[in-house]
């Protein structure tokens, strides 16, 4: 379990506290989604999960130890970030050796590694590309590939940074998909991101942060209900949402899906003739 | 780890030093970069370091200075073991040391307080050829950027189980290929990226160009360039004929 307590962070360069008075806990097989406009602060809490920052008050603990007493190697074991920007941490000269760098910083044996690496390149269609240099990857199979390098070494918590940006619609489906395996595993995924429209169909449990404060930590459906909330975060609901609440007399609860939404519009059409 | 380069890095802030004109912030800079130079006892480098940090409290990056200083000492350290050790004496050691503090924070004065657009200016002052000027503006502009980069570089991949510190000697330099390799590439796609927006932006197009802001020396500019000169002659004629 993550745990965070009366956390207060500042840069040192700054001033002003990043992140104020944050109180979440967030246990295993569940999927959060971190939501607020640009710069309320998401990318530093989530780098306190594994411990790259550490709280100036307050604590986070990870499975009941403190980030503090803990080395940044160790906490990754058990939570593994993907940042936004692959070019960040590509280093290798072959796609199966990316995947490789993790696994052996955390010690495993070579036969587990081999199985690993190739599990994950398999699942994250990679695999032909073993031998080819990262770098020539496009984009979006950059992003896969990191986090292939990520679940190589199966963390429980996977925290996610804009996990969906520059993935077209099949491969935003497909990382649909990966996160729900992950949460019949017992795991946790944690997503930060924009995209509304991907994490409404996740319908995760979703905080709401503004200027470095939770505003919201609820799940998805009462996020959405709560208009003062979602709009102080600069996050707007899925237009289809939208519609159903200007509808809101005439229409049962917001649908799940556009599909959904159809077939309660010709339920509807229906009884009216 | 990173902010110790903060001490050469430019910050935009509200100080009397920084309206001074640039180039007469660089004929300061430089003027206290001789006279650290030319000077040899610890009386002499001690007006210059306290001069130094006055300048420092004046333009309110004396924090900042202080920072670029701590981490001079480790270097400071070695040259004056080695000097031990080559056999100079003590003294001689620690007016090297003293020396190269003053050196080093003199130069950054400078470019602690004058921004990028600032440097272009003074060095067209100059009539330095502009690709040479762009490209050197360029550089000292990239560099906070470039830090950015590498501290979040070295996150990801300390995400990943990367330990720098951990290892001997040979491992720990090894660490750093890590983190050495994303930061080079970055920089290379980010000079392409560059120069192709800058291309698009009709760059080279027409030999004479006009700039936005011009420097005029104002009263107060000439003031600190008279005090800056009165102090030097001061200064070097207690040293030679005085022989304080
Ligand atoms: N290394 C740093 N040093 C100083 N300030 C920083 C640093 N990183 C972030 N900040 C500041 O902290 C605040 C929060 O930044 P953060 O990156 O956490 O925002 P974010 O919610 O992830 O935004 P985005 O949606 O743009 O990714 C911003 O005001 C930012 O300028
Ligand atoms: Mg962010």
């Amino acid at each position: 379990m993550i745990e965070v307590k009366q956390l207060y962070f500042k840069y040192p360069t700054m001033k002003d506290y990043v992140l104020k008075n944050i109180n979440i806990k967030i246990e295993l097989g569940q999927i959060v989604a971190i939501m607020g406009s640009n710069g309320s602060g998401k990318t530093t809490l989530i780098k306190h999960f594994n411990g790259l920052l550490k709280p100036n008050e307050g604590y986070v603990k990870v499975f009941g130890k403190d980030t503090q007493d803990e080395s940044v190697a160790a906490l990754s074991r058990k939570v593994g970030l993907v940042f936004q920007n692959p070019d960040h941490q590509i280093f290798s000269d072959t796609v199966w050796n990316e995947v490789t760098f993790a696994l052996k910083n955390f010690g495993f044996e070579e036969e587990v590694i081999k199985k690993r690496v190739k599990w994950a390149l398999e699942f994250f269609n990679l695999i032909q590309y073993k031998d080819t240099s990262p770098l020539l990857l496009s984009g979006g199979e950059k992003k896969r590939l990191c986090l292939a390098s990520i679940l190589a070494w199966d963390p429980d918590y996977i925290v996610l940074d804009e996990p969906t940006v520059g993935q077209d619609f099949l491969q935003k489906e497909k990382l649909r998909e990966v996160i729900k395996m992950l949460i019949t595993r017992n795991k946790t995924v944690i997503i930060v991101s924009h995209d509304i429209e991907f994490i409404w169909l996740l319908q995760p449990r979703i905080i709401l942060l503004s200027n470095g404060e939770v505003v919201k930590d609820d799940v998805c459906a009462n996020v959405f209900k709560d208009d003062a909330s979602i709009d102080k975060c600069g996050v707007i609901k899925p237009q289809f949402v939208e519609l159903f609440d200007h509808l809101a007399p005439l229409l049962p609860h917001p649908p799940l899906d556009v599909l959904e939404a159809r077939s309660t519009f010709l339920k509807l059409m229906k009884k009216g003739g | 780890m990173f902010w110790i380069a903060e001490g050469l890095i430019y910050r935009r802030q509200d100080s009397v030093f920084h309206t001074i004109d640039p180039r007469i912030k660089l004929l300061i800079s430089m003027m206290l970069f001789f006279l650290s130079l030319v000077s040899s006892t610890i009386v002499e480098f001690s007006i210059i370091l306290v001069l130094i940090f006055f300048i420092g409290a004046l333009s309110k990056t004396l924090k900042r200075m202080v920072r670029t200083f701590v981490f001079s000492l480790s270097f400071l350290a070695m040259i004056f073991v080695i000097n031990i050790l080559v056999g100079y004496d003590i003294m001689f050691s620690i007016i090297i040391s003293l020396r190269f503090i003053s050196v080093v924070s003199s130069t950054s004065i400078f470019f602690l307080t004058s921004s990028p657009d600032e440097l272009e200016l003074v060095m067209k002052s100059f009539y330095l050829p502009y690709d040479l000027i762009f490209a050197f503006v360029t550089a000292v502009r990239f560099v906070p950027v470039i830090m950015l980069d590498a501290i979040q570089i070295l996150d990801s991949q300390r995400s990943r189980g990367l330990e720098i510190e951990k290892g001997n000697f040979i491992k720990r330099i090894k660490n750093y290929i890590p983190v050495l390799i994303p930061l080079i590439v970055q920089a290379i796609i980010r000079s392409e990226e560059l120069a192709e927006a800058m291309e698009s932006r009709a760059y080279g197009f027409s030999k004479k160009k006009t700039s936005y802001y011009s420097l005029h020396l104002r009263k107060r500019d000439y003031f600190a360039a008279t005090v800056a000169i009165c102090f030097m002659i001061v200064f070097i004629y207690a040293i030679y004929f005085l022989h304080i």
